[in-house]
């Protein structure tokens, strides 16, 4: 089998998935579990054999399959690995069996929808990160809102409706206007240079005028600011989590929300380098108010799920700030601060979906004194806190210690012309951040696991073998990306360096001879 | 060669006209009318597969000169909206048994009407002259009154068929009118002169493109000319409304882009052929969302549609008819998938309700998948061929330069996806609310939907394939 074929089976073997278990005998919800289970397994070992045989001193796509689509257009079916999605890829697969396995007590209800309303998410999530052309790439993007408004519709809690209509109100009016800015884009790189494409490559070749440019980025901006979430734009993020099932939101915070990042990185700064550098200081300050702002949020929430959903505004503030310093250190922890936000989240909510399953509440102050009644859980629990907070040989810590380091070298000398000391001041802020994420973490982890025991429903059973292997398997790979991160960081490095050359390199139009 | 120019030229006429010959005979002998649809089946599928034949061999002609023409372009646009009126006769089996003793007499009217109907939309895609334009948009709209009013069960219908019937009048006359003062300008029926008359500056020649533009405005449901929709395709049975929003509207279009020629459109026409449109997809996708009824909702959904497919007149005259052809073609497949789908119920104005759909997927899960398919591509939500088709109108409009409606266009498509969101969220969210017993899509309908989503399939896989042959 070759290896673009291998990763063309990644892509739509959740699709076929879902083919299997609309043709799957009806009442036979056990089958469906570990049919889906079997699946997820095999999408995670082919791409984990694609990762290894993926070549770091390689520029570029590997594996590419690119079969024109629709012709007259210029727009073709073209995926490929490269450095900028190939640890996204990896994360969505390896969180794939995970969530599987960690729905299959909680879901009762439409059991055969429910995953293949996840395999589909699955399938349009790989093909967001894969695709390499933009209108493949737009209809991913767009094709994740189905399953995610049905898996919060459906399976979600009292508030449900109001949540998903919310999610998908929010995010398809980034897309719209996202839309307009891709024709738009197009047509004008038709107009300029004569050439019908939505391939990446070629698009990255368009000379527009700044106020073009500024136009199309404030469009691709919104789209993607909504999705991160940035603040002010980040309201549908509490309630998508607070009334998503588990598995959604462990979709929500492991991938979902790094497709966010993953455009601005991927499209919208290289696209429009030119406007990005005017943007840069209004989009960091938005970056780093997110780092705090969320903090702070977390800091008094008293529903589980909030905090976790507000720590995730406050590291993918983080991500934004690592890509936005163009240091090299600061690009690649913003791709090691994904991954590990990836892991570390999904972890958290699956472990409040655990919780949860037990006591049927989320409330902070219903819990206390776990550590003494679960033991097992709270050893979990502690790890992911700590990880989460950027405990030193956790993947946390690796992430946001280089896109601190990489603000810091990009605002240093401090005082240099016109930016009036604005990158150091913010900076000096977002590692505020950290401390006020050890706050909230420790606190909820304190109130959680320690003092006075009480818990609404007693005895409680500790972590079962399903739920254990789950859980070590994030924690395994949360230290493994904490202990061993240059692995993955020579795999991401000639992406963060293609990266940092094109947004650096200004791409005006000629001016006329 | 001339006779057989007519032959061949008007063969999907003639084998409707068949058709019409053989039903109204059925009818008058009284007996085997349970062949009825079978007989109007067969006579549109034979005129689908005679356009599209001819359309592929390249076939064009035009046996009454100045009158009737055809080429390959127009046989395929034929076959095209003649093919979409199939699942249309399909879905209407058993919906009209109201008298016991002739269990079959209505379905037999419903197909005479239907093909006639037929023969109209065939005559406007061959039009040269508003004489034969006028012909067909009659022939067509006529007997949809008529259709409308077939589902006499229910009281309204009547009201909705005298106003659809007033307001058609009303759209006729302005076409008249309009045609009579681009005559007595140019001396020349030919519908060439309407083209000829877009850009000019002539005050006469300029109210007769308003008034031309306007009457096609009513036909097609543009704010604020579509007060006759909501309450016709609620008045009317379920293979009427799909007939309505379906076939009609596409017919519709379709002779305005053939009306518009080569022409491109520029000021002062540009604005009201932007300005309304655009007002229709707000409006449209605004007042949907209030609607409690399914056909009203359509109805006011549709009033969005015909909003985006007359702001493709806006793209350049090259990639007009592909656009349009492509919406209708996406659009039509959808809606029909989503009516063929809907479930029986005992009564038909609970079968009308939002309300009804309630728990659906609990009760039906395949009918619930086919319609949320089809409220999803409606809504243009990728990767359903609603979005494609989308995408093509809007990438037209604005690569001829009108980026600021083009970028409003989209933006009013945004306010629909709430409504059709709402239909989802009643199928597979709310509990089971109607106490309806397991709801059964009847064989032929889900024949239809089927046909209809194994088209829809082809079009979201391969848009390449179908865009290239339009």
């Amino acid at each position: 089998m070759s290896d673009a074929v291998a990763l063309n089976l990644v892509l739509f073997l959740p699709l076929l998935g879902a083919a299997l278990l609309g043709v799957s005998p009806a009442g036979r919800d056990d089958l469906v579990r570990r049919l889906t289970l079997a699946v997820m397994v095999v999408q995670l070992l082919l791409t984990a054999w694609l990762y290894a045989r993926f070549d770091s001193t390689v520029a570029g796509l590997q594996f590419e399959t690119r079969v024109p689509w629709i012709e007259g257009w210029g727009v073709s079916y073209q995926i490929g690995l490269d450095g900028y999605n190939i640890l996204l890829v990896m994360l969505t697969a390896f969180l794939g069996p995970l969530v599987t396995a960690g729905a299959f007590s909680a879901i009762h209800k439409d059991v055969k929808l429910f995953y293949a309303m996840v395999f589909l998410i699955q399938f349009a999530m790989m093909g967001t990160f894969l695709a390499q052309d933009l209108f493949l790439f737009y209809v991913f993007w767009e094709t994740m809102l189905i399953p995610m408004f049905l898996l919060i519709g459906i399976w979600g809690g009292e508030r449900r409706i109001y949540a998903t209509i919310k999610f998908v109100l929010y995010t398809a009016f980034g897309s719209i206007l996202m839309l307009a800015a891709v024709i738009y884009l197009v047509y004008s790189l038709q107009t300029t240079s004569g050439v019908i494409s939505f391939a990446f490559a070629d698009l990255v070749q368009a000379r527009l005028p700044l106020e073009v440019q500024s136009w199309l980025l404030a469009a691709f901006a919104l789209s993607f600011a909504i999705k991160v979430p940035m603040v002010p734009l980040h309201t549908w993020l509490p309630d998508a989590h607070v009334e998503a099932p588990t598995a959604g939101s462990v979709i929500l915070a492991g991938v979902l929300l790094k497709m966010g990042t993953y455009g601005f990185m991927k499209l919208g700064f290289p696209l429009f380098p030119d406007a990005t550098q005017l943007f840069t200081p209004w989009l960091m300050t938005l970056a780093v108010v997110s780092i705090v702002y969320g903090a702070c949020l977390a800091l008094v929430q008293d529903d589980i799920k909030k905090i976790i959903a507000y720590s995730s505004i406050s590291h993918l503030g983080y991500v934004m700030l690592g890509l936005l310093s163009l240091e090299l250190a600061g690009i690649q922890g913003a791709v090691i601060q994904m991954v590990s936000h990836g892991l570390v989240a999904a972890g958290l909510f699956l472990m409040v979906g655990m919780i949860y399953e037990r006591c049927h509440t989320r409330e902070l102050a219903a819990y206390g004194g776990l550590a003494r009644l679960l033991p097992v859980y709270s050893v979990f629990f502690m790890i992911l806190t700590l990880a989460s907070v950027g405990l030193p040989t956790t993947s946390g810590f690796t992430g946001e210690f280089l896109v601190l380091l990489g603000a810091f070298k990009a605002a240093w000398p401090p005082y240099r012309l016109g930016t009036d000391g604005l990158p150091l001041a913010l900076a000096v802020v977002a590692v505020s951040g950290v401390v006020l994420g050890a706050l909230y973490m420790l606190r909820f982890a304190l109130s959680f696991l320690f003092g006075a025991t009480k818990a609404p429903h007693q005895p409680l059973a500790d972590l079962n073998g399903r739920e254990k292997t789950i859980l070590g398997l994030i924690v395994v790979a949360v230290f493994a990306l904490g202990l061993f991160p240059d692995e993955p960081m020579r795999k991401t490095e000639l992406a963060a360096k293609a990266y940092r050359q094109l947004v650096n390199t200004p791409r005006l139009p000629r001016a006329l001879p | 060669m001339i006779a057989r120019d007519m032959l061949l030229a008007m063969l999907p006429e003639h084998l409707l006209l068949l058709g019409i010959v053989l039903l109204v005979g059925l009818q008058i002998a009284g007996r085997w009318q349970r062949a009825a649809l079978l007989v109007a089946l067969l006579s549109v599928a034979a005129a689908a597969l005679a356009a599209l034949r001819l359309s592929v061999s390249g076939y064009a002609a035009a046996p009454f000169a100045e009158q009737f023409s055809v080429d390959p372009a127009t046989l395929l646009a034929k076959a095209m909206v003649i093919a979409l009126a199939l699942p249309v006769l399909l879905m209407s089996h058993g919906q009209f048994e109201d008298d016991p003793a002739h269990p079959h007499r209505a379905e037999g009217e419903f197909a005479i009407l239907l093909l006639s109907s037929l023969y109209g939309v065939c005559l406007m895609q061959s039009a040269d002259s508003f004489l034969t334009l006028f012909l067909g948009l009659e022939m067509m709209s006529l007997p949809v009154y008529v259709l409308v009013l077939l589902a006499y069960r229910r009281p309204q219908s009547a009201e909705a068929a005298l106003k659809y019937l007033v307001l058609g009048g009303a759209a006729t006359a302005m076409l008249l009118m309009g045609a009579s003062l681009l005559y007595g300008s140019t001396g020349s029926l030919s519908i060439a002169t309407f083209a000829a008359a877009l850009g000019s500056a002539d005050p006469m020649a300029r109210a007769a493109v308003v008034l031309v533009i306007l009457s096609f405005f009513l036909k097609g449901a543009i704010v604020p000319f579509h007060a006759w929709a909501p309450d016709a395709y609620e008045g009317a049975s379920v293979p009427v409304t799909a007939f309505m929003a379906v076939v009609v509207k596409a017919a519709v279009l379709l002779a305005v882009v053939r009306l518009f020629g080569q022409a491109s459109v520029g000021s002062p026409m540009l604005e009201l052929l932007a300005v309304l449109p655009l007002v229709s997809i707000v409006w449209g996708n605004l007042a949907a969302m209030r609607q409690p009824g399914l056909r009203r909702m359509i109805a006011y959904s549709s009033i969005a549609h015909a909003g985006y497919l007359f702001l493709a007149l806006l793209g350049s005259a090259a990639g007009r008819l592909q656009a349009v052809a492509f919406y209708v073609l996406a659009y039509g497949l959808l809606n029909l998938l989503a009516f063929a789908a809907l479930p029986e119920a005992a009564e038909d104005r609970e079968r009308d309700r939002l309300d009804a759909l309630k728990g659906l997927f609990h009760r039906a899960p395949f009918a619930a998948l086919m319609i949320g398919i089809a409220m999803l591509s409606l809504a243009g939500i990728p990767p359903f061929p609603g979005f494609i088709a989308k995408f093509l109108i809007f990438k037209n409009v604005m690569a001829a330069g009108h980026t600021t409606y083009a970028v409003l266009g989209l933006v009013g498509s945004y306010l629909g996806i709430y409504f059709y969101l709402r239909v989802i969220q009643f199928m597979f969210m709310s509990p089971d609310a109607s106490g309806a017993s397991a709801a059964t899509t009847r064989r032929l309908a889900l024949g239809a939907s089927l046909a209809c989503l194994a088209a829809a399939a082809w079009v979201a896989v391969f848009p390449g394939w179908v865009i290239a042959r339009l």
